[in-house]
């Protein structure tokens, strides 16, 4: 059979109104009726590049040729007149609605809905459901339904509207193992009818299991496209992750202290109630930086929650400087020397309409250092000490008094670091502290982290930047579903064995 | 601060007009009806003090409100707890007490009362996350008729059956302005407005209040409790609403006491929202929002009173509006049109306000 080229992607260029590039002139071709596996790390570019050719979002520069023809779409509805649909990680359902009125919706042509169009719809979808083999409860609401049945009502909705080149963004992720079989029989059947598919992900076993051909992205461009026979896991995490290796930070060559923070058979679960930390036991010890390195949403978000006392510790011990912490809360756990720095600043690290020294007391407001006999805040004394937070930790702010929101990414973070640095904790927790930020801002936080390790603090890192967890970390664990695959002094560790260690391979 | 100030102006101004163009359409005029409504509200010690007595309550029916807003919640539970914060002080007239003393104890009656309505909002809310909208008014509806049963049965006056027992003159505010309905109780709705300013922003528990109201997940992460500030923004909020029932018995001469068709409580919780919007959700902007409110209703008397004779020039009609002898002749429906005009007008920049809020909340999840 001879291949026929479905879309041609050329040059494609993606910048966000915030100016980061998230994809430097990708080129994609996607031959009619097959599997093809895009793969990368965490902001590598690949749901930029599916929400482009779905018509999500407009690109910067660049072609796509559909069946030869170029095209250019101004939206989702544009892309899927001309059979291209995509399931986004993050289903687009309306959960109260049932099945069937999630299908339809949007298909109202117009006029509404009547009984008969129901009845005649209705009809059709169950014959894709009889053809496809993808059976759904039409009549029941989305949000009882299973998550991998949604995900079967995402894709029904993109069968309705005649797609022949279907997109899914990481439609492993949420799935169990049994779903996950079932996903990719549905997907070889599809390939047989003819229909296209995109396959985003980061698990090297499944695009090895299910594609017929692999994109790899880096940090926004193409690091290499390969026929799945081809390929290997290993020369996959190659290419996901790179081969260069960066030259450690500089650092005191002290031997590590006591332990400050330790974690012994820790089970926590997720929001849905899956266990998303499954039997980690680890030790920070002062002086040492542990960096956990991972995709995110491997139980990242839940273990630190559980350590910060945001979160049910379901079985297991923890302990920070010996003692036992479960039941705390988090004002508790700061009061016994924990700072945390939470992944996402803008929503969990700040308050935003709140002005730099509001922000600056957020979780201390109620010490006594600040306030006076009748429990009433001592701005006086909270400007000043703002003042030495802006001082030290360079933070650019017209005033005390701006309000966060107004600050730089790199100025709010540094308001955040700042903030918990000077709770002078033994235990800091520290999840993606340089995301998103320019290079002056990185290194200074990178630098601040090493500087308060080589004054003895035990610090946890969680980072879905490798090379940020290589260049930091004294000792690394690799974290895949809720578990480590491996914990072990930096230095033992290379780029390629983390690499399939990340996609869940372990290395022989 | 400018900016919230010359958009509530622009709003006044737009409620004006809108106000002018409909009495144009019912053929009055509108120059004479305003000219008469500001002098009604405002021409003379006592239509100020009317204007005050009419703000005293709304002044702590909108701090109900905007305690609530500043953590995040939409309470509008003032109107029940008014209802029973209202019973709760004249209840304090069924022992006696003396003069001062029964007038704080009255005023915990009700304080107490309408923190208690509110703890079913707040426990249901904590516990089992039921809307505080949905829980208060419903609670709102219970309060009718709980208030109707206890004012027609246990605090009933024996001669007099449509209205409760008078309160007892020792548990009485001073009367201001003799011959108006202002008393001390405006000192007290003022003060509370600036306490509650000072907490919001100037103490520790004040502070996680807005904390909570602005970003409910950094708030957690930092170690408040959500649930500890959701009970306490309620219970507060119970609070100021039954202090605002009170105001109207302890606190409102000629009447001192509560009639069976709650006729002159109704409204005061619901109107409270209006006032905090006006306010833009500020505790001292709530004490101008309440004047101008109690101004409104206050000047509509005086634009009921017929207009000067149709033959004299303008210029002296308009002064005959002016010294007061003479009003427009509004119709009574009309100006209710009008009033709820201006009201709405006027408290849209502080509505967008909160829709602006609530979509920032929405988007940051």
């Amino acid at each position: 059979m001879e291949a026929v080229s479905a879309v041609r992607m050329k040059g494609i260029v993606k910048i966000y109104p915030d100016g980061t590039e998230a994809l430097r002139g990708v080129d994609f071709d996607l031959t009619k009726g097959e599997i093809h596996g895009l793969l990368g790390e965490n902001g590598a570019g690949k749901t930029t590049l599916a929400k482009i050719l779905s018509g999500l979002l407009p690109l910067t520069a660049g072609e796509i040729y559909l069946n030869g023809r170029g095209l250019r779409f101004s939206g989702p509805w544009e892309a899927l007149k001309e059979g291209i649909g995509m399931v986004y990680q993050h289903f687009a359902l309306v959960r109260p609605l049932t099945a069937i009125q999630n299908i339809l919706l949007g298909q109202e042509g117009g006029r509404v809905l009547s009984r008969l169009d129901v009845k005649d719809a209705e009809k059709q979808v169950v014959e894709i459901m009889e053809q496809s083999g993808l059976k759904v409860p039409l009549d029941a609401a989305v949000e009882l339904l299973p998550i991998g049945v949604q995900q079967r009502v995402e894709i029904l909705k993109l069968l309705y509207r005649r797609a022949n080149i279907l997109i899914l963004d990481e439609p492993t992720s949420a799935l169990t193992p049994v779903e996950v079989d079932a996903l990719f029989e549905m997907l070889r059947q599809f390939k047989k009818e003819g229909k296209t598919v995109v396959f985003i992900t980061h698990k090297l076993r499944e695009v090895m299991d299910i594609t017929d051909k692999i994109t790899v992205l880096r940090k926004g461009k193409v690091a290499g496209v390969l026929p799945t026979a081809e390929a290997t896991p290993e020369k996959l995490a190659e290419l996901m992750v790179g081969t260069k290796s960066l030259p450690t930070a500089s650092r005191s060559e002290k031997p590590f202290g006591e332990a400050v923070l330790s974690v012994e058979k820790l089970q926590v679960r997720n929001d849905i109630g899956g266990m998303a930390a499954k039997d980690l036991s680890f030790q920070v010890r002062s002086g040492e930086i542990l960096g956990i390195a991972g995709v995110e949403g491997n139980g990242q978000t839940e273990l630190l929650q559980a350590l910060a006392g945001l979160r049910k510790i379901e079985s297991g011990k923890v302990a920070i400087n010996g003692k036992d912490i479960a039941g705390l809360g988090p004002r508790e756990l700061f009061k016994m020397g924990l700072a945390f720095v939470p992944e996402d600043r803008r929503r969990l690290g700040l308050v935003l309409d709140f002005s730099v020294a509001e922000n600056g007391i957020l979780g201390m407001e109620d010490d006594k250092k600040y306030l006076g006999r009748l429990r009433q805040l001592l701005w006086t004394k909270i400007f000043q000490y703002t003042r030495r937070l802006i001082e030290r930790f360079g933070i650019l702010t017209p005033s005390v008094t701006t309000p966060a929101k107004y600050l730089s990414g790199g100025n709010q973070q540094r308001l955040v670091v700042g903030r918990e640095l000077n709770k002078e904790p033994s235990l800091l927790l520290v999840a993606q502290p340089t995301r998103g930020l320019d290079v002056a801002a990185t290194h200074f936080i990178r630098d601040l982290l090493i500087k308060m390790r080589d004054q003895g603090k035990a610090i946890l890192l969680v980072s879905a930047d490798l090379d940020e967890v290589m260049q930091l970390s004294d000792t690394m664990a690799v974290i895949y579903q809720g578990g480590f695959m491996k914990v072990a002094p930096a230095k033992e560790l290379d780029r390629r064995t983390i690499g399939l260690m990340m996609g869940g391979v372990m290395p022989t | 601060m400018a900016r919230p100030l010359g958009e509530t102006a622009l709003a006044i101004v737009v409620g004006l007009l809108v106000g002018a163009v409909i009495m144009l359409l019912w053929n009055y005029d509108p120059l004479k009806a305003y000219i008469a409504l500001f002098r009604g509200a405002f021409g003379g010690v006592d239509q100020w003090a009317s204007t005050l007595s009419m703000a005293t309550p709304l002044i702590l029916t909108g701090l109900t409100f905007l305690i609530g807003v500043k953590a995040g919640l939409f309470n509008i539970g003032a109107e029940g707890q008014v209802y029973l914060g209202t019973a709760g002080a004249v209840a304090a007239s069924l022992f006696s007490l003396p003069p001062g003393v029964h007038l704080l104890v009255a005023l915990l009656f009700s304080m107490i009362i309408g923190a208690l309505w509110s703890l079913p909002a707040a426990i249901l809310k904590a516990t089992r996350g039921v809307h505080e909208v949905i829980s208060t008014i419903m609670l709102n509806w219970i309060a009718v008729w709980l208030t109707r049963y206890l004012v027609n049965f246990p605090l009933v006056d024996a001669q007099r059956a449509e209205k409760t027992i008078t309160v007892a003159p020792t548990s009485r505010f001073p009367v201001l302005v003799p011959g108006t309905e202002l008393t001390l109780a405006i000192a007290l709705s003022v003060v509370a407005a600036v306490v509650v300013y000072y907490f919001l922003w100037h103490t520790s528990l004040g502070y996680q209040f807005r904390a909570v109201g602005l970003n409910p997940e950094a708030s957690r992460y930092a170690g408040i409790s959500q649930l500890r500030i959701i009970i306490l923004a309620l219970v507060m909020g119970g609070m100021t609403a039954g202090l605002a029932g009170a105001t109207q018995v302890v606190g409102r001469p000629p009447t001192w006491a509560l009639y069976g068709t709650l006729a002159n409580i109704i409204n005061l919780g619901f109107n409270g929202l209006a006032v905090a919007m006006i306010g833009r959700t500020h505790p001292i902007g709530s004490i101008f929002a309440a004047i101008f409110f109690g101004g409104l209703y206050t000047g509509a008397r005086q634009m009921q009173i017929p207009p000067p004779p149709s033959t004299l020039p303008y210029a002296e009609q308009l002064a005959e509006v002016v010294s007061g002898g003479r009003g427009a002749g509004v119709s009574i429906e009309l100006i209710g049109a009008i009033q709820g005009v201006i009201v709405l007008a006027v408290a849209v920049p502080g509505a967008l306000d909160l829709i602006r809020k609530y979509l920032r909340r929405r988007r940051g999840k």
